[in-house]
This record gives structure tokens, C-alpha cells and sequence, in this order.
């Protein structure tokens, strides 16, 4: 693609990453009573606190030391240690949280996006008949609602209820399995809710973005050329309307997954999986700062990434931006 | 088709007004919004009158976790407090919430669209950036960071205003992260409206910035916003919850968010009490979808010829 | 069009007709002839309206017919419904469309498929929306050939570049994409995927407008050109009546959907009989001419919701009688092969044709299919 727009793009991220990391900076040094927070633990002795302190450079003047140490040791890895984890330092209690949310968006994620560009893209094409009118309502409805209005009412219906799935969690508490495909079904018994509640939240908004970027390419004039060749609706849809409506759509896919994974905080919740969301209430509730900063760090860079992905591919797929 | 246009004539104000109503009229799903909207209104303006005073603890009037029953039309919670009671009440303050957190987000983020898209040049560049990194901020995770720190510099229970502190961090965050994207929609706007021939035209024959700006762009940026505030109170009731249920939200201002934070800590998916979920869940959703419709509805009859959408 | 002498000899033609007729033509039938076409679109809100309201013309094999008028006369919109690409809310009330003799308007959509693009195919105005833009021209051109047609990619391929070297683009350009070629380019490219499954009838909507007048003049040679060697027959749809001039043998000029004059270019352009069609040509500046004030036509074409009862143009014609506002002028045909509709040229003015004398004069040229009897190479 163009140099030009790659070195503008990457620029444009980098510079907001500094800004991510400035506003973090901000928020939980510079803000009054900084030092307190991020060292007064309830689960330390003061001269572990003491010491904490000193590694964090507390003690240094604000700026430029606080600063530039923060700086270097965000850039190396060094996030400080958790309260509520009794000392492990904030990577690794992130780390241990990051796989099964990635997996429960990821999954999420696949599921929402190809039944929602389906879904929109055949009633975006037959723009105000029944099918899109219904779909649209429903695509409607299910955008808004939170995750947790959707995962509620799931667990009271299929795990209480019915009894076909388990409430909460990803694996049952205190079972020793006789065999990996135990295990592995045991999991996937736990994964069916927490993932239609994803997959559900999501399909709303891509069905409903997908149908106005069909309907979009419905009035351009190349589909009327498409239609005088005598193709068939279909094949017009298939080979016309629907790389054009990608265009856009790829975009707002790739961004989105910047968002999910914080957004999905509630989803967890609800079914308590063990991933990023549960370990941000829990930390919240700890007041457990350091935690809290990686999380807010994390999850804001994972965002402008995501965004440098959405460009970067738009750059690779519209011819018009390629030259 | 040049044969179907009648002659244009400029409408005068009530004439205008009279066409919005009849072209708003007509649109069914803008009509179901906004009656949906109405009734929540009413409830929200003086909740008490249709089911008396807030239950708190102290005066709940059932037993914990019923079901539905004469007695209380949508069950009790875990406290023994009327549902219906509750969900009522919750109208007021999640609306309240919403409509602060709107005006915030209105007055930044047109404040900043117009300086943005009108000054042009340095400002518009690091404006935009600024609202970049705005943009790029996810909402639940700013709360996460923000919330504790202004709390701990105001404690807990503080109440500015009356207003406990819970609930105004929360609407300064619902207004931080939505006031990006109004911005943004609104610079765009000044900008076409800027290269438009008409705004050429009034300079051209000598009328002022001032005037320009009041007569020209502004009429159009109205309608604007108008469409866009609606659609950001959805926005702001649907993130609201989303808040209150992390347990950002105040436990004595049962917001719906925070019946159902209430809920899930009382276990009641698990407990089966199906009627401690779906009132706030209903209300929720109704109240989302019907600003969502009536704002594209607005955006649809007044600004008919625009694409830029959330 | 085969030569008297080419086809004595025997020998193939050039390029013309690759593909038999279709199943169902009539022997003896011209190439398209329209009769009392009319198009209701059905509004939102009030009444429907007609854009193209009992519109009649014939083409025959390797005739240009040249469709003119302001914006809004109806000429596209009677040029879309021959193959049927209206809008959802418009169809065709009333009139057929034969082509080689079959009606294509009792047609299904799937039956008349068959016809689009493979009898009949377009050039658009403003082929930079018109072509797809993330997609090669090479493969839009090459596409009705693989879909329609059913022929493998590489030839399909193969002969999308020879199209493109019939219109002057050099075939290597076929693995380029719309926003890559000059505006006169897309539009020979355009051209080059009309003539991919070799039709007898190429429409060109407005196929210059966007163009400016050097490359306007040689996409118009280039058209002639294509004509002379394929034997095509074309619609030109435009409102620019030089570029009729040079390039049409017949032209039909439309006023708020209805025909107000129709005939021979030479003859409708020298001697204009409807005021319309006068007025339109006065308005053409000529540069050899004196100078002198712009001639505007006062007023606007009808609200078509509510079309004026007799005459349309009666309103903004200087040469209105009474009954133009209450009687709709009857078509009248001339020895010189013009029609009209005004009452300045009722049935029975001098050199007007009545009954079957009239019919006789259109059939002028040589019929697509020849009688039986006759050997085709």
C-alpha cells in the first residue's frame, strides 16, 4: 500500500499511545493521594510498602523523575505488583486472566460476525420486506442491550430452569477429570452461555451496520450495471454489493475488537469467568491500584492496535487506497 | 426528477415546524419512541405518585424474594423491597443520570466540534487528536480508573449538590467517553457547511463571520445536535447501567443498573427469581431502543441528506 | 450490417451477429419496436406518476436512434424499461417492447435475463461509478462471458482483451481498476464490456456528458467506428443535440414523457416541425451564426403528478392555440418519415400519411431476419 499512508497511520497510533500512556500516567501518579494508593495495601508490611514505593520511584519529584521512570518501566514490562495478589507483579496476574477472556471474545467474536454480516447483509438487500423488518427490529433490540441483559435472563432459562447448562464459571470447582475429554467437555458445558451472551450482544450491532452498508451499495450505479448484464440477484449480492460493503465493515470489525475486551466486563460477570473482566471488579473493589493501571493501560493500548490494524487492512483491501 | 419538484419557497418558522411535525408524523417508529419515551418520563418527573415513596430496607413491605403476587405486582428483592416500587423509582435516576450525562456530552462535544471545524488549521489538528484519544478510550475501563480515584479524593459517601458522588462520577464518565464522537460528527458537519456555496455567497456579498455562523451554519448544526443528543441519552442509559451493575453506582439510588447489580449479587439467576431481572432488564431495553428510534427518526427528517452516523 | 455485395460473395461478416437469433424471433420482424409504452411510478405519497407515457419507436438493424430532451422527459427511463431496470416502484403499465418480434414485456425477470446484455446491453453515463471500483476492469468485462455465457475464465479473460484493444485500450490495462483509468478510458471500457457477448443493441446513456469535448469527440468516433465494423445498433440517450447530429440517423425528441417529434436527423434538425424541437435547436449557440441574445424556453417541464390536460409543452409554447390546454395532439406521420404530436400538424395537413399508407413508410430499411429463402453466412 502506500508509504505514505502506512507512515501516517503508525505515526498517528504512536502518538496516541503516548497520550494512553501520559493520561495513565495522570490518573493514577499525578493525581492527590497518588503515592497512598498505589502503596497502601492491606496485605503488606510498611517496609513492603516501603520498598514497593522506592522500586515505583514514589519518593522521586513528580516530573521529570516520576515521569521518566514510570515511562522506562511501563516500556520494559514493569507494572508494579498486585495488593490483592499478595505481590505478583500486575503482568503476571494479567497474563494469567487474559487467555480465557481472548478466548470467550474471540469465539464471541466469529460467531457475531459471521451470522451478523449474513444476517444484514440478505435484509439490507431486501431492504423494507418482511425478513428485513423483523431482522432489523431484532438487530435493534439486541444492540441494546447490555451483556448482562442478555446473560441473565440465559441463566435463568437454560442453567436454572432447564438445567442444561451450568450457572457460572468456566470449569467445575473441584473436579479431578478422568480424561482430557472430560475436562474438555466439562468446558465446553460451561461455554455455551457465556458465549451466546457474547455472540447475541454483538450480532445487534454488525447486522445492523452490514445491512446499511448493502443498502448503501444497493443504490450504487454499478449494481444497476450488474442488473442490465442479467446476472442474477444473488450472484450480484455475492460479487458486487458485498466486497464494497466490506470495505467499511472490516473497518468497524477491527476496531470494535479493541473494545470488546473491555467490554465484555459485564458478560464475565454475569457467568463468572475467570477472565480480565472478574479480575477489574475484583481489583476495583480491592482498590487494588496497580492492577487497576495495567488493566486501564492494557486494554486502552489493545484499542489504538486495534485501530492500526483497521486501517492497515483497509489500506490492503481498497484498491483506491492501495496506489 | 426535475418535473416533480415544486417551486421552492423559504418556509417561514411555524410553517417549518408544522412540516417537521407532519413528516415526523408519519414515521411509525419515531411514533412508538416517542410514546414509549413519554410514559418514562412521567414516571421518571414524579415516581412517588403512582407508587408512593422509595422503599429502603427499613420499610420494605414484603418478604425477601417473592414472586409476583396481588400483593406486589412484580415480586420483592432479597431485602424484602416491592419491585415495582423500585423499578419506578430507578426510572427517575437512571433518566437523570442520562439527561446529565447528555447535557455534558452536548455542550463538549458541540463546544469542541465547532471550534474544531470553524478555526481549522493548529486547533483543529490537536483537537482532533484529542478527541482521538477520547475515542480510542473504552468507556467501562476509563470508569474503572477514574471512579475510585475521584472517589477516594471526595470519599465514598460524599454529596455535591445533593447529588450523591457515585453517581456524578459516573456521569462525568458516561460524558467524557461519549462526547468524541459528537464532536467529531459535528466538526464534519461545519466543515461541509463551510465550503458550502451559500456560506461563499454571504461572504461574497460582504455579511460577517458573526452572522454567518448565527444565520447560515448554526440553523444547520441545530438539527445536528438535536438528532445527536437523543441518540446519545441512549448511549448514556445503556452505559449507565452497565456502570451501576459493575457496582460504580450508589446502593441507595437503585438506579435499574443497580437493581440488577442487587440481583446478581442475591444470586437470583441461580434462585430462579425471574422477577427481580426482568423489570430493570424491560425498562432498560425499552428505554434504549425507543431514543434509539426516535434519534435516527430525527436524524432521518431533519438532516435527510446526511450519512454520518455513530 | 452486411453489405449487398459481402453477402452475395458469401463470405462471413465481419463480427456481426456471432450468436444465432434467439429461439423465438419473428421472421421478417424489425429489431426493436416499441409501441405505446408506458411506466407508472408509484410514489410515496399521492399519485403515481408516468414518466414515459405511450411512447412509440422503431429501430432497425444497424440504425442509431438518438433519444433527446431536457432532464427529466423520460428518455432514460423508456431506454431502462426495454430491459427492465426499474426501480422497485416502477413498472410498465402498458405498451410491449418486440425485439426480433418477441414481447418482452409479458416476460418473467428470469426470462428476460436471458435478453439483457446478450440482445441488449448499456453504457452508463459516468463510468466511474458505473464499474465497480474494487474489481479489475479485465473481470468486469470478462464477467457476462464466464456468467452468462458459460465460457472458461482464460477465454473469457482472452477476449475481454481483445475488446479492449476494438476500443484503444491497450490489453494489458485489463488488470487495472476503475480509479486508474482516465475518465475517457472508463468510458471505453465501458463500451468494451457492452460489446462482450456481441448484442444487437447497444444503449448509451448520456455515454459523453462527463466527458470533455476532445474526448468526447473520440469516444463518438469510436462509436461510429464500432457501428461501421460490427453492424451495431445504438440508442443514444442525451440532451446534447450535436452529438446527435453526428452520430444518429434518427432522432426522437421527448417533452415531459411523451414524443413530441421523431424522424430522420437531417430532416428533423433542418426543418423542426414540433416548437419544441425548434426551440431546443435555437438554443444551441452556433458559432458561425451572428451574435445575439440566448434563446431560453420560459417556465419549467411539468409536475408530472398532475400533468397539464392536453399538450404538455402548451403552457411555455408561444405558438399555443385553445384546444392545446384541452386536447392531446394526435401523432401524425410524413411523407419525409417524421411524426408528430401538435396540433399545428393535425391529420390531414399536407404530406401527412393517413391509415395503412402510414405504416408502409416506416418500414423502410431491410428487416433483421431475413425472409425465408435467403442464405445467411
Amino acid at each position: 500500500m502506500n508509504g505514505r499512508y502506512l507512515v501516517n497511520k503508525l505515526a498517528r497510533a504512536f502518538l496516541t499511545i503516548v497520550a494512553i500512556m501520559l493520561l495513565n500516567f495522570l490518573l493514577f501518579r499525578a493525581m492527590p493521594g497518588s503515592s497512598v494508593r498505589l502503596t497502601h495495601s492491606p496485605y503488606q508490611t510498611q517496609e513492603q510498602i516501603d520498598q514497593q514505593a522506592h522500586k515505583l520511584g514514589l519518593d522521586q519529584p513528580l516530573l521529570p523523575d516520576q515521569l521518566v521512570t514510570y515511562i522506562r518501566q511501563t516500556l520494559s514490562g514493569e507494572l508494579g505488583d498486585s495488593f490483592k495478589f499478595k505481590g505478583q507483579p500486575v503482568t503476571q496476574v494479567i497474563g494469567d486472566r487474559l487467555g480465557p477472556t481472548l478466548l470467550l471474545i474471540g469465539l464471541g467474536e466469529v460467531i457475531a460476525i459471521v451470522l451478523g454480516l449474513a444476517l444484514g447483509a440478505y435484509s439490507g438487500w431486501r431492504r423494507g420486506s418482511a425478513v428485513d423488518r423483523i431482522g432489523g427490529g431484532i438487530g435493534l433490540i439486541l444492540y441494546s442491550m447490555p451483556y448482562f441483559v442478555i446473560g441473565m435472563p440465559l441463566i435463568v432459562i437454560f442453567a436454572a430452569a432447564l438445567g442444561w447448562f451450568p450457572t457460572s464459571g468456566m470449569l467445575t470447582a473441584g473436579v479431578v477429570y478422568d480424561s482430557w475429554t472430560d475436562q474438555l467437555f466439562d468446558f465446553l458445558r460451561h461455554l455455551v452461555l457465556p458465549l451466546a451472551t457474547v455472540s447475541l450482544g454483538l450480532i445487534g450491532g454488525y447486522s445492523i451496520l452490514m445491512r446499511a452498508a448493502i443498502a448503501e451499495t444497493r443504490a450504487e450505479d454499478y449494481v444497476t450495471t450488474a442488473r442490465a448484464k442479467g446476472l442474477t440477484d444473488g450472484r450480484i449480492l455475492r460479487t458486487h454489493a458485498f466486497p464494497n460493503a466490506m470495505l467499511p465493515m472490516v473497518t468497524i470489525i477491527a476496531i470494535n475488537l479493541g473494545y470488546v475486551v473491555g467490554g465484555a466486563i459485564t458478560a464475565e460477570i454475569v457467568f463468572n469467568w475467570p477472565g480480565i473482566g472478574t479480575l477489574t471488579v475484583d481489583a476495583l473493589s480491592a482498590r487494588d491500584y496497580p492492577v487497576l493501571q495495567g488493566i486501564f493501560l492494557m486494554l486502552a493500548v489493545a484499542v489504538v492496535l486495534a485501530n492500526l490494524v483497521a486501517d492497515l487492512v483497509y489500506g490492503l483491501l481498497d484498491p483506491r487506497v492501495r496506489s | 426528477m426535475s418535473a416533480l419538484t415544486a417551486a421552492v419557497r423559504r418556509p417561514s418558522r411555524t410553517r417549518g415546524f408544522r412540516e417537521f411535525l407532519g413528516r415526523f408524523g408519519g414515521r411509525s417508529d419515531g411514533i412508538v419512541g416517542v410514546a414509549i419515551l413519554a410514559v418514562f418520563a412521567i414516571l421518571a418527573l414524579a415516581p412517588a405518585l403512582f407508587v408512593g415513596p422509595l422503599e429502603n430496607a427499613v420499610t420494605a413491605s414484603g418478604s425477601p424474594l417473592d414472586p409476583p403476587s396481588a400483593a406486589h405486582l412484580l415480586g420483592t428483592d432479597e431485602l424484602g423491597r416491592d419491585l415495582l416500587n423500585m423499578t419506578v423509582h430507578g426510572a427517575r435516576i437512571s433518566m437523570t443520570i442520562g439527561l446529565l450525562a447528555t447535557l455534558i456530552t452536548v455542550v463538549v462535544g458541540v463546544g469542541i466540534g465547532i471550534m474544531s471545524g470553524f478555526l481549522g488549521g493548529r486547533w483543529d489538528a490537536f483537537l482532533m487528536w484529542l478527541t482521538d484519544v477520547f475515542l480510542v478510550l473504552p468507556n467501562l475501563v476509563l470508569a474503572i480508573a477514574l471512579a475510585p480515584i475521584l472517589l477516594s479524593l471526595v470519599g465514598d459517601e460524599a454529596e455535591i449538590f445533593g447529588i450523591k458522588a457515585k453517581l456524578i462520577v459516573i456521569v462525568i464518565v458516561i460524558g467524557l467517553t461519549s462526547w468524541a464522537t459528537t464532536a467529531r460528527i459535528i466538526r464534519s458537519q461545519v466543515l461541509s457547511l463551510k465550503e458550502r456555496a451559500f456560506v461563499d455567497r454571504a461572504r461574497v456579498i460582504g455579511t460577517g463571520s458573526g452572522r454567518i455562523m448565527r444565520r447560515h451554519i448554526l440553523p444547520n448544526i441545530i438539527n445536528l445536535i438535536v438528532a445527536q443528543a437523543v441518540l446519545t441519552f441512549a448511549y448514556a442509559v445503556f452505559t449507565e447501567t452497565s456502570l451501576s451493575f459493575i457496582g460504580l453506582g450508589d446502593p441507595f439510588s437503585p438506579s435499574w443498573g443497580q437493581i440488577l447489580n442487587a440481583a446478581q449479587e442475591a444470586g437470583a439467576p441461580g434462585l430462579l427469581a425471574w422477577w427481580y431481572i426482568a423489570p430493570p432488564a424491560v425498562c432498560v431495553v425499552l428505554v434504549v431502543v425507543a431514543f434509539t428510534l426516535v434519534g435516527n427518526a430525527l436524524d432521518d427528517v431533519l438532516n435527510p441528506k446526511s450519512g454520518a452516523r455513530r | 450490417m452486411t453489405t449487398p455485395e459481402a453477402r452475395d460473395a458469401g463470405q462471413p461478416v465481419r463480427g456481426r451477429r456471432q450468436w444465432p437469433l434467439p429461439k423465438q424471433a419473428v421472421p421478417g420482424a424489425p429489431l426493436l419496436e416499441v409501441e405505446h409504452l408506458s411506466v407508472r411510478f408509484k410514489m410515496a405519497s399521492g399519485p403515481s406518476v408516468k414518466p414515459v407515457d405511450d411512447v412509440s419507436f422503431r429501430l432497425d438493424d444497424g440504425d442509431a436512434l438518438g433519444i433527446a430532451g431536457e432532464s427529466g422527459c423520460g428518455k432514460t427511463t423508456t431506454a431502462l424499461s426495454l430491459v427492465r431496470l426499474l426501480p422497485a416502484n416502477g413498472r410498465i403499465s402498458n405498451g410491449s417492447v418486440k425485439l426480433f418480434g418477441i414481447d418482452l414485456v409479458p416476460k418473467t425477470e428470469r426470462q428476460l435475463a436471458r435478453y439483457r446484455w446478450r440482445e441488449i446491453s448499456m453504457v452508463f453515463q459516468g463510468a466511474m461509478n458505473a464499474l465497480n471500483p474494487v474489481k479489475r476492469i479485465g473481470d468486469q468485462i470478462a464477467e457476462p462471458l464466464e456468467v452468462r455465457l458459460g465460457q472458461p475464465r482464460d477465454a473469457s479473460l482472452k477476449r475481454a482483451g481483445d475488446l479492449l484493444e476494438l476500443v484503444g485500450i491497450p490489453r494489458q490495462r485489463a488488470s487495472a481498476y476503475p480509479h486508474e483509468l482516465s475518465g475517457g478510458m472508463r468510458q471505453r471500457a465501458m463500451i468494451a464490456m457492452a460489446l462482450a457477448c456481441d448484442p444487437a443493441i447497444v444503449i448509451g446513456d448520456e455515454p459523453t456528458t462527463a466527458l470533455d469535448v476532445m474526448v468526447q469527440a473520440q469516444i463518438l468516433v469510436l462509436l461510429e467506428r464500432l457501428r461501421r465494423d460490427l453492424g451495431l445498433s445504438l440508442i443514444l440517450i442525451t440532451h446534447d443535440l450535436s452529438v446527435i447530429a453526428e452520430t444518429c440517423d434518427r432522432v426522437m425528441v421527448m417533452y415531459a414523457g411523451k414524443v413530441a417529434e421523431e424522424g430522420p436527423v437531417r430532416r428533423v434538425f433542418t426543418a423542426p416541425r414540433h416548437p419544441y424541437t425548434a426551440k431546443l435547436l435555437s438554443a444551441v449557440p452556433n458559432i458561425r451564426a451572428d451574435r445575439r441574445n440566448l434563446e431560453v424556453i420560459p417556465g419549467m417541464p411539468p409536475d408530472l403528478r398532475t400533468p397539464p390536460p392536453g399538450c404538455r409543452f402548451a403552457p411555455r409554447c408561444d405558438k399555443a392555440m385553445p384546444q392545446c390546454t384541452t386536447e392531446v395532439p394526435p401523432e401524425v406521420r410524413f411523407s419525409d418519415g417524421v411524426r408528430v404530436a401538435c396540433h399545428l400538424f393535425p391529420p390531414g395537413s399536407v404530406g401527412a400519411l393517413s391509415g395503412d399508407a402510414a405504416k408502409l413508410v416506416v418500414a423502410a430499411s431491410m428487416p433483421v431476419t431475413p425472409p425465408p429463402g435467403e442464405a445467411r453466412p
